[in-house]
This record gives C-alpha cells, structure tokens and sequence, in this order.
C-alpha cells in the first residue's frame, strides 16, 4: 500500500495531509486487540482542529489493548487517484485498509458535511446502507454535534453514540472487543450495545439517554498531543474550562446541547496548560468553552496562565467572550487589538425574545473601555430571520453601527475604527424552544440581505452575510427525519461532495437530487405542531421537551429567563448528571 | 551559534520547506532551547536554513542554523533529537562565532536514487553533451532548460543513480533530472528514493563537503 501511495502523494496538493508521522504520535505497534479507525467527515485541516476527536484519539490509544488511527476525507484529486489506482481509503498512520478495522467511527460535524460520509463510504468499498453491510464488514458508528437530530444520516450507520465519547465510545469499544473474543456477531454487539447510555442502534430504533463524564475536572483530557507539520486551520494548544453554559439563548443549540454545566478546577486548568505548551511548542494558548467569560474562575486562571504562558513565550487567545462578561481589567491583561460582539439582534424588544440578555449601555460601556486601549477593529454578529423579527429589528442592526461611529468620534482619536458586521441566517434547530418555527424561505433572506448591504455602504464598515441556499440546506437537515437518507445518496451521485466549502456547494443538485429520489424535503422547512411528534424525540438529550415549550411562549411574551449561574430553571439537564457550577 | 545537520527521511520527506521551518521552530520550543529573536516589532526565531530539497525527496544531509544561549553543541543535538517529529534526526552538531549563510555558499549536492531494475549506462551520455535540454515544469508552466552546465557527475552504479548537481543560487532540481530519465530511457526511479547526501562549498576549483568545512 505504502509503496502504491509514495508514486501518487507528489501528484496531489499538500502530500503531508495524507502521510502522518506528527510529533507526539502515540505508539501504533504496542500488542493490540482491538484497531479502531476514527472518521472525519473533512478534510485534514479542519479535522485536526476539531478538540473532540482529538480527545477521543488519544483516550482510546491510552486504553489497554486498543490502537486508534486516523482518516480525514481526502480532497477530490487525492480521491481522484485513489479511485484511478484501484486503491482504498486508508488510515494516516499504518497506512491500512480502512474497512479492515475492527471497528470504525465516524465524528459528524455539520450538516453539510453529509454527503461527505457518503463519499468516504464509497472511497473505502463499503456499501453506504447499514442494512446492507453483513458480518463481513466492521460496525461503522457516528457521533459528533450532530447527534442532536442523527436521524437523516442515521441509517448509514451500524450504531450512533449519542453524547460525550469519553463515556460511551470507550464503552462501546470495550463492549466490541468482548463481543468479539467471545465470538459473537455484529447484530449481537449491537444488540447489547443498544443499552449502553447513549448509543442510538438505528436498526432497533431504541429509545436512549445522552451519555455525559459526570466530573469534567477528573475526565481525560490530553496534553501529549499531535502536533501537525503543515498548516491546520486552528493551529494551537487548547484547554476546555468547562462545557455547558448558563446562557439559554433561545436560539442556540449548543446552550442546550451541552447541559449539564461542568467546569475544570483552576489548578487542573494551569496543569494542564503547562503540559500542553511544554509538550507541543506552540505558541498560542486558546480558551476553549461556550462561553468563556462565565467560567467562575476567569480572572484567576488568566492571571495564573499568563505568568506561564509568558515564561514560554506563548500568546493566550481568549475566544467568544460574550459581550455582558467582558470586563476591562481582563482585556487590559490580554491587550487585543480586535473586539468581537455577538449582539445577536438589533433590538431590545428582539433580544429579549431570543433570551440575549445584553442591552446597548453594556455594550457601549463596554466599547467605551476597549476604545481607551486603542482598540481598532470592532466585529459585530448577528442573526437575521430570528421568530418575530420585524424591519425595525433589522433598522437596530444598522443603529448600533451608527452609535459605535458617533461614539468613536467623541473619543476624537485620529485613529481609524473599522466595524465588521456578519449576519447569518437564523435555523430552528432541534433541541432549542424554537424548533417548532418555520425556517424563513429564501427570498426572505435575499430581501434581508439585500437591505442590509443597502444600509451598511458605510465608510469603514464591511458587511459579510452567510449563503441563503446553503442555510436551506442545512435546515433540511438539521431537521429531517430518516427518509433523507436517500436523498443524501443520490446528491453524492450528482457530485456533491464537500458542501460545506462555498466553492463545491451547489443548490441546484441538490434540488434535483430530493426531486429524483422522492423525497418530500419541504415538510421541514414548515413549523411543527407543539403536539407532534419531532423526529428526534427518541433521544432523551437532557433538557426536556416541556423546558422547551415553556422557554418557547416566554419567547412571544418577551419574557427573559435568567442565567443559571442566578438560579436553576429546571431544564432538565441535571437528570443526566448534576450541573456543577 | 550552532549548526546542526540533520535528517529529512521517510514521512517528513513530504512535508513542504514551508512547514519544516515551523516543525523546526516548534521543535527548538519543545526542547526548551532558548532562541534569540529578533528585535523587531514582532519579533522572530533566528534560525536559518541550507537550501531546501524538492517536496518528496529524502535527505541526510541538511544544515539548520540557531541563534542560541547557554547551550553545548552536543546537549543540543540531543534535545533536538527528542523533539522532533519521526524523520527528523541530527546527526551533528557544529560550532560557530559568525552566521556561515549555508544557503548562499552552497553551490552543489549529491543525490543518490535507487530503482528497483539495473539501470541502463546510456544515462552517463549526458554528461558528455555540451548542451543538454530538458522540459521541467516551473510554477505549473513547463519550460525548456539546459541542464549540461549544470551536471557536475553523473554514473549508474547497477541499480542506483549517483548525481552530483548544482545547488543553490543556479540550482537544478533532482527530481526534474529524474522525471526526464523516468520519461525518456524508459526507467522507473520514485522521486521518494531520491535522496540528498551532502552538500557542497566550491572553494578553489573543487568541491568541499560543508560538513567537512563546519568541523
């Protein structure tokens, strides 16, 4: 294999994706009785940034007996030559034969990334239904982000790990190796599988509960890790400080998904972050978590990291600060030159509704701050289409901008502000109080948009908006049910493949691709009834349903609900571990 | 300063001369090396490099150049070779008071490449040609190149190809030389079996191994 790939490597870009050999590899021939195979659903670079399959591969090539490898997607040319060779997709370090794993996993990201599992089904020879994969091949699983809804892409897979992998990915392959050393077939490992917390068997259709680590603090979490020769999107150490977050902006599937709220200790924190910058020579230390600005120790684990990180020469970037918890003694430490808000909407009326609880003193007092330390470059998000957004809601997005501008002009500096303003487009996504609305049709956002570039021609204003088309996708599948499947078959077989790349996105196939395989796609687009029954329904991801609703009608009241760090608001998140804050 | 020369073999031979300096860099971190840096606005490792091989081909003789403190030529070389990636091995270690710029005092290097069949000894004719021309490819466009004046030698040794070719400042790429044997005398020689043996200093009408020049 190795000697076939040395003669095709210098024909595609960036041959160093596809040969491994990172620093701090862990070892791939200590005796091993189970080879797993983790997935991802992109391409090298985006991969290799992701935290989550990064715990997990170096999770399991710590357990006893396992050995875990790694497979991106390759890009087209890589494919294109491995097709032309006759040659199968393979893993990063041994250069294996993908489908001869014992068991393989797949981490799914993003909904636009599904038609990328099919095309790395393809590359490896497999067939691309679960239910037409006999005993001959490995069980082939998913989890990821995309959990929250897994129906669409579900039937492709043998099992679906609903939740944190440091709990069930290490059990369900614990439970393989015993299935297998006792002889027993795939359909029994699934079976037994099945009641394990959080893994989904598509094929028994099982009703199952979000796995969560209940102490975060003593979870694994890596510091020997790879560190990649070229260049990767994120390229930098990272700690977690905690997961969950406190927020509830209505919008946001995250907020939700992640409950319930567990943090690090300060002391494992700066452990942990000593090791990473020893062990991998970066030198940037990012922050990683929902929502940085609440993590209860902040100010204390800046200054202990930063005395740290200094001695090593290592910068600390500190993430999606949210605009509330920004405060000026943190981003004197930190002295950026960039500022980033995420008011979301452009109103208080509409803030309310989605639960934002910032009001425009915050964020002025705030700019008033960051403009004292010469701050150059304000980014400024927000989402268009949100439920019960009105022109007046879209009017604020353009007055908060003329408001930053006058107030930059009183500061009479002669220095130049430059103002970002990004808008994406709002998806109802399951799990969240609105994943009852409709999504907005398309010329609704093209009219949104189109206002927008109208009313930001500004001097030193630049506006970024996020694809209609894709949006419709996206929500297409964020919402489906598992008649989808087909048609996610059939849009590979048009040629869409990596459609989370604007480039190689096109709207039109996919389109053709519903019309050709039947399959009724605009359903949901529509809202939900409160009382039908929602596709992912089956999985108990920690908040409850009737959390949602509630959340929901305070929604049309304009009623907030505050942060949990406040009080608990019985989402219901604690049923699964108990929320630490 | 300290001089090292290292290893490029094996899975790094992939990795461009772009991310080598990086791995380099990162490498000196994580050995705990205390680097110079500039003294500019943003300030950078001085590090200096020989000139790099072509993506793909393998080396065993490459130079990197450390601006360094407070460290022994051999603890150095030690460190380095428990930091780097797999592929990344120095060999040895060099003192020097003053920056030898390898990359602009090299003028040549050896290459050696093995193919798996004998290979023909029309080959050698090469380099008996006064003018030699050849279609290499430069930034995606192919174009025509006289590769005569830039043979120094070349034999067949039954199944290996022994090259010494210009480097640096007029530089002829192995691998160009290569493609073109593959392409024309009906050879197969990976590029990955290509690999760099030394580097060389012209002083006084021959050839000197900088290596032999370092010591």
């Amino acid at each position: 294999m190795w000697d076939k790939l040395k003669d095709i490597l210098l024909q595609v870009q960036k041959p160093a994706r596809y040969v491994g050999g990172e620093y701090n590899l862990p070892d791939m021939d200590k005796p091993c009785k189970e080879r797993v195979l983790l997935c991802f659903s992109d391409k090298y670079e985006v991969g290799m940034s992701n935290i989550g399959t990064r715990i997990l591969y170096h999770m399991l090539n710590d357990m006893q007996d396992v050995v875990c490898e790694r497979c991106y997607a390759p890009d087209l040319d890589m494919a294109g030559l491995l097709r032309k060779n006759n040659l199968p997709l393979f893993s990063i370090e041994t250069k294996r034969d993908a489908k001869s794993f014992d068991l393989i996993g797949f981490s799914v990201q993003f909904e636009l990334q599904f038609t990328n599992i099919v095309y790395m089904l393809d590359l490896m020879g497999v067939p691309y239904f679960a239910s037409e994969r006999g005993e001959e091949y490995p069980p082939i699983v998913a989890g990821g982000p995309c959990v929250v809804n897994p129906m669409p892409f579900a039937p492709f897979f043998d099992a679906v790990l609903i939740g944190e992998g440091e709990k069930n990915l290490k059990e369900l392959t614990l439970l393989h190796y015993e299935c297998k050393s006792q002889g027993l077939s795939k359909q029994e490992f699934l079976r037994r599988a099945s009641s394990l917390d959080g893994v989904y068997v598509p094929s028994l259709h099982n009703s199952t509960k979000r796995a969560v680590v209940a102490n975060l603090d003593e979870a694994y979490y890596p510091t020997k890790i790879l560190v990649p020769n070229c260049d990767i999107v994120h390229d930098r150490s990272s700690i977690e400080l905690f997961r969950g977050c406190a927020n509830g902006c209505r919008f946001c599937q995250a907020g939700f998904y992640y409950r319930p709220i567990r943090e690090r200790s300060v002391d494992t924190l700066v452990k942990q972050a000593c090791e990473l910058m020893d062990n991998t020579g970066y030198d940037e230390l990012g922050l990683l978590s929902l929502s940085t600005g609440d993590y209860s120790g902040l100010k204390d684990l800046v200054d202990k990291i930063k005395v740290e990180a200094d001695k090593r020469k290592v910068k600390v970037a500190l993430p999606s600060l949210r605009l509330d918890s920004f405060e000026a003694e943190i981003y004197e430490e930190i002295q950026g030159a960039s500022l980033t808000f995420a008011p979301e909407a452009g109103t208080q009326r509409l803030r309310d509704v989605i639960n934002k609880n910032i009001n425009e003193e915050d964020i002025l007092s705030s700019l008033t701050t960051a403009m004292k330390y010469g701050v150059k470059n304000v980014k400024l998000y927000f989402i268009m289409g949100l439920p019960t957004e009105t022109q007046e809601d879209l009017q604020g997005i353009v007055d908060i901008v003329h408001l930053i501008k006058r107030l930059h002009a009183q500061f009479g500096t002669s220095k130049l502000l430059n103002i970002t303003v990004s808008t994406s487009i709002f998806i109802p996504k399951p799990l969240t109080p609105f994943q009852w609305e409709r999504q907005i049709s398309m010329q609704e956002m093209l009219d949104k948009q189109a206002f927008m570039r109208e009313k930001l021609r500004m001097k030193n204003v630049k506006y970024s908006w996020h694809g209609a088309e894709s949006s419709i996708i996206e929500a297409i599948f964020a919402r489906g049910d598992k008649s989808l499947a087909k048609a996610i078959v059939k849009a590979y077989e048009l040629g869409c493949v990596f459609d989370s790349w604007s480039e190689n996105f096109d709207y039109g196939k996919w389109i053709q691709a519903f019309e050709l395989s039947g399959v009724e796609y605009k359903k949901f687009l529509d809202g939900f009834d409160e009382d039908e029954e929602l596709p992912w329904d089956i999985i108990d991801n920690g908040v409850t349903k009737s959390y949602l609703l509630k959340e929901r009608h305070k929604a049309y009241e304009g009623v907030c609900t505050s942060n949990c760090l406040k009080k608990c608001n019985g989402c219901g998140a604690n049923r699964l571990e108990r929320c630490r804050i | 300063m300290i001089i090292l020369k290292h290893y490029k073999v094996d899975d790094v031979s992939y990795v461009s001369h772009k991310d080598i300096l990086r791995v380099l860099q990162r490498g000196l971190k994580r050995a705990g090396v205390d680097v110079k840096y500039s003294q500019g606005y943003v300030p950078h490792m001085l590090t200096y490099t020989s000139t790099p091989v072509p993506l793909g081909v393998q080396s065993v003789a490459e130079y990197f150049a450390v601006e360094c403190n407070h460290i022994d030529k051999d603890e150095m070389l030690a460190r380095y070779n428990l930091s780097m990636p797999k592929g990344m091995r120095a060999v040895a270690s060099f003192y020097r008071d003053k920056n030898p710029n390898l990359a602009a005092i090299v003028s040549a290097s050896d290459y050696e490449a093995a193919s798996a069949d004998v290979l023909p000894k029309e080959i050698e004719g090469i380099t008996s040609c006064q003018s030699y021309v050849i279609s290499t490819s430069k930034k995606g466009e192919t174009v025509q190149k006289d590769i005569a004046p830039l043979i120094f030698a070349l034999r067949v040794e039954g199944n290996r190809l022994v090259m010494r070719l210009a480097s640096g400042n007029s530089n002829l790429r192995a691998d160009s030389v290569v493609n073109h044997l593959n392409k024309n005398f009906g050879v197969n020689i990976k590029i990955n079996d290509i690999c760099r043996t030394a580097q060389l200093v012209g002083v006084k009408d021959k050839f000197v191994d900088v290596e032999e020049l370092l010591k």
